[in-house]
C-alpha cells in the first residue's frame, strides 16, 4: 500500500507560534486511523496540514497524486439557519467537480441520492437541515463527503455532544464503509475509548507531543500514561478496550 | 392619486430597482449574520456623501459634490473589502470593529455635513431622498444592479457554499478570501448607489427585512430568494403609493410596511407549526 500524504519532519503552527513540531509519519492507503488528544492539543492543526489548508513551517508534508479528500466537519461548523435540504447539502459535496457557475445536473443528483441510501437516510432527502437529530445531520455530511468520490475519508470529531446510540451507529457506519468499500479513513476524536474499539490504527496527540502505532502498541498503561502525564489504566470488558484515570491512593492494579 | 403616482413614477422605479438589489443580497446579509455590517456600510457611504460636499466647501476638491457617489463608493468598497478580509482579526472581536465603524462613520457624516457649505438637512442621511430620484438616477441603479445580479445568478452555488460551511469548501479547492471579498464587494457597491437617493434607514430596511420575510415563510433558498424580492417590491409599492395618498415621509411609509410583511410572515410561520 502506497503512501496517501507523509510529513516529513513537518513543524506547524501559525505566523511565529509552533504548535506542533519535527511530525514524520504517513497515512497510507487502507488505513483506519484515529487521531485523540484534548482540545488544543493540536488535531485540527496536524487536520489542516492533512487537507492542505495549511503548510508546514518546517519540513515537507507529500500528497500523492490525484488524493481526493472527504471531509466531514464538526456538526456545530454548519449553519443549520440556511433553508436547505439534505440533498441539498449533500450535493455541495460535488459543487467543485461540477464547475465555477454550473448547476448540479441530473447525474449529481443520483449520486447524492446513492450517498444518502450508503449512510441509511435516502429516505429524509428532501427533509430540512435543521429539523434532523444530531445523528441523522452527521449522516448527511458523512453522505456530503462521500458523493466527491474521496479517497480518504476524514472526520472531525464525528460523535461529539452524541448519545450512547447514536454515536455507536456512526462509528459502526465509518467502519463499514472502511471495511466494505475498502476506504482510507482518517478520524479526528477526544475521546480514545470511542475511537480505540473502532481505529486500527491511533495518533495521540499530547502535551505537544506525538506518537502513533497500531492500536495494540498504544493502548498500553506505559505509553498512556506518558502521553497523557498521569497514571492511567488500560482494560478489557467484553473485547472493548477502556483507558482510565487512575485515582488517587489506588495502585497499579497489574502490580 | 394614480396621478400622483405617476408623477413621481421614475422616484417608483429607483426604489423598485434598490429594492430588487439590496432583498437579494440581504438574504446573505442576513444568513451570515452581518447586518449590522450593511448597517455600518451605509453609514460609511453617507460619510463619504458628506465628505464630498464638506470639500467643495472648503473649495479643496471642486467637481467631487457633484459626484459625491465617487467617495461614497471609495469609503464603502474600502470598508466592504474590510469586512470581507475578516475585518481586521485580532483582539478586537470582528462586531466590534463593525460597531465603531457604523458609530464613527455616522457621527462623522453628520459633522462633516453641519460644516458643509452646501449642507442639506442632517435628515437626508437617514430618511434619504427617494423622491429625488430622476430616470438618469434609475438608469445608473440599473446598470449597477443588473451585473451585482448576474453575479449572484452565476455564482448561486460558490457563495452559499463558502457561507454555509467555509471550511468544508476550504477543503474542496475554493479560495474563501476570494468568493467572501466578492460578495461584500457588491454589497459595498449596492449599498454605496443606493445610498445616493435611498438613505441609510430605507438601505438598511431593504438588506433585512425581505430577507427575513423570505425566511419566516419559505423553507428553501429558492423560495427565500424569491420571497425576499417580492416583499420588498411589494412594500417599495405599497409603501411608496400609501406616502402619496396620505402625504407621508415615503422612505418610512415602505419601512412599515416591509415591517408588516414581516409579521404577516411571522403569523404564517406560526400557523404552520401548529
Amino acid at each position: 500500500m502506497g503512501d496517501l500524504v507523509r510529513f516529513d519532519g513537518a513543524t506547524l503552527g501559525y505566523g511565529r507560534r509552533v504548535v506542533l513540531s519535527d511530525l514524520t509519519f504517513a497515512i497510507s492507503e487502507g488505513d483506519f486511523l484515529g487521531m485523540v488528544g484534548p482540545n488544543g492539543a493540536g488535531k485540527t492543526t496536524i487536520l489542516r496540514a492533512i487537507l492542505r489548508t495549511l503548510k508546514p513551517l518546517h519540513g515537507t508534508i507529500t500528497h500523492t497524486p490525484n488524493i481526493r479528500f472527504g471531509y466531514v466537519p464538526q456538526r456545530d461548523q454548519v449553519d443549520y439557519n440556511f433553508p436547505l435540504t439534505v440533498v441539498d447539502v449533500v450535493l455541495m459535496g460535488r459543487y467543485d467537480r461540477i464547475g465555477l457557475g454550473r448547476r448540479p445536473g441530473e447525474r449529481d443528483r443520483d449520486l447524492a441520492c446513492k450517498a444518502l441510501q450508503h449512510v441509511g437516510i435516502l429516505d429524509l432527502a428532501d427533509q430540512s437541515l435543521n429539523l434532523l437529530s444530531g445523528g441523522q445531520k452527521q449522516r448527511t455530511l458523512i453522505a456530503r463527503a462521500l458523493v466527491g468520490e474521496p479517497n480518504v475519508l476524514v472526520l472531525d470529531e464525528p460523535t461529539s455532544g452524541m448519545d450512547l446510540v447514536s454515536t455507536t451507529q456512526i462509528l459502526g457506519l465509518v467502519r463499514q464503509l472502511h471495511e466494505r468499500n475498502n476506504l482510507t479513513v482518517l478520524m479526528v476524536s477526544h475521546a480514545l475509548n470511542e475511537v480505540a474499539n473502532y481505529v486500527e490504527r491511533i495518533a495521540l496527540v499530547m502535551n505537544g507531543g506525538f506518537r502513533i502505532g497500531p492500536v495494540d502498541e498504544i493502548m498500553t498503561q506505559p505509553v498512556l500514561s506518558a502521553m497523557y502525564g498521569i497514571p492511567v489504566d488500560v482494560d478489557s470488558f467484553n473485547g472493548h478496550r477502556i483507558v482510565v484515570a487512575r485515582r488517587e491512593g489506588t495502585t497499579d492494579a497489574n502490580v | 392619486m394614480f396621478d400622483a403616482v405617476v408623477l413621481f413614477r421614475e422616484a417608483l422605479y429607483g426604489a423598485l430597482v434598490i429594492g430588487l438589489a439590496c432583498s437579494v443580497i440581504g438574504v446573505y446579509v442576513v444568513l451570515r449574520r452581518i447586518v449590522f455590517v450593511g448597517a455600518a456600510l451605509a453609514e460609511l457611504s453617507s460619510a463619504g456623501i458628506a465628505l464630498a460636499l464638506w470639500l467643495e466647501g472648503q473649495s479643496l476638491m471642486l467637481g467631487l459634490a457633484t459626484h459625491p457617489i465617487a467617495l461614497a463608493l471609495i469609503l464603502t468598497i474600502g470598508g466592504a473589502l474590510f469586512f470581507g478580509a475578516g475585518g481586521g482579526r485580532g483582539r478586537i472581536p470582528p462586531d466590534a470593529t463593525v460597531g465603531v465603524t457604523y458609530a464613527v462613520a455616522g457621527a462623522a457624516g453628520i459633522l462633516l455635513i453641519s460644516k458643509a457649505a452646501v449642507g442639506e438637512a442632517h435628515d437626508i442621511f437617514l430618511a434619504g431622498n427617494i423622491l429625488g430620484i430622476t430616470r438618469a438616477d434609475t438608469l445608473v441603479l440599473l446598470a449597477v444592479a443588473i451585473p451585482v445580479l448576474v453575479i449572484h445568478a452565476v455564482f448561486y452555488k460558490e457563495f452559499l457554499f463558502v457561507s454555509f460551511d467555509r471550511e468544508t469548501a476550504r477543503t474542496l479547492g475554493y479560495n474563501i478570501n476570494i468568493w467572501n471579498l466578492l460578495l461584500y464587494f457588491t454589497l459595498g457597491v449596492v449599498i454605496a448607489f443606493a445610498m445616493q437617493s435611498a438613505g441609510v434607514m430605507l438601505v438598511f430596511n431593504f438588506l433585512v427585512l425581505p430577507a427575513v420575510t423570505g425566511l419566516l415563510v419559505s423553507r428553501s433558498m429558492g423560495g427565500v430568494f424569491l420571497w425576499s424580492v417580492v416583499s420588498a417590491l411589494v412594500a417599495s409599492l405599497i409603501g411608496f403609493t400609501l406616502s402619496v395618498r396620505f402625504d407621508l415621509p415615503t422612505s418610512p411609509a415602505i419601512i412599515a410596511v416591509s415591517g408588516v410583511a414581516v409579521l404577516v410572515a411571522f403569523l404564517i410561520r406560526l400557523a404552520q407549526r401548529r
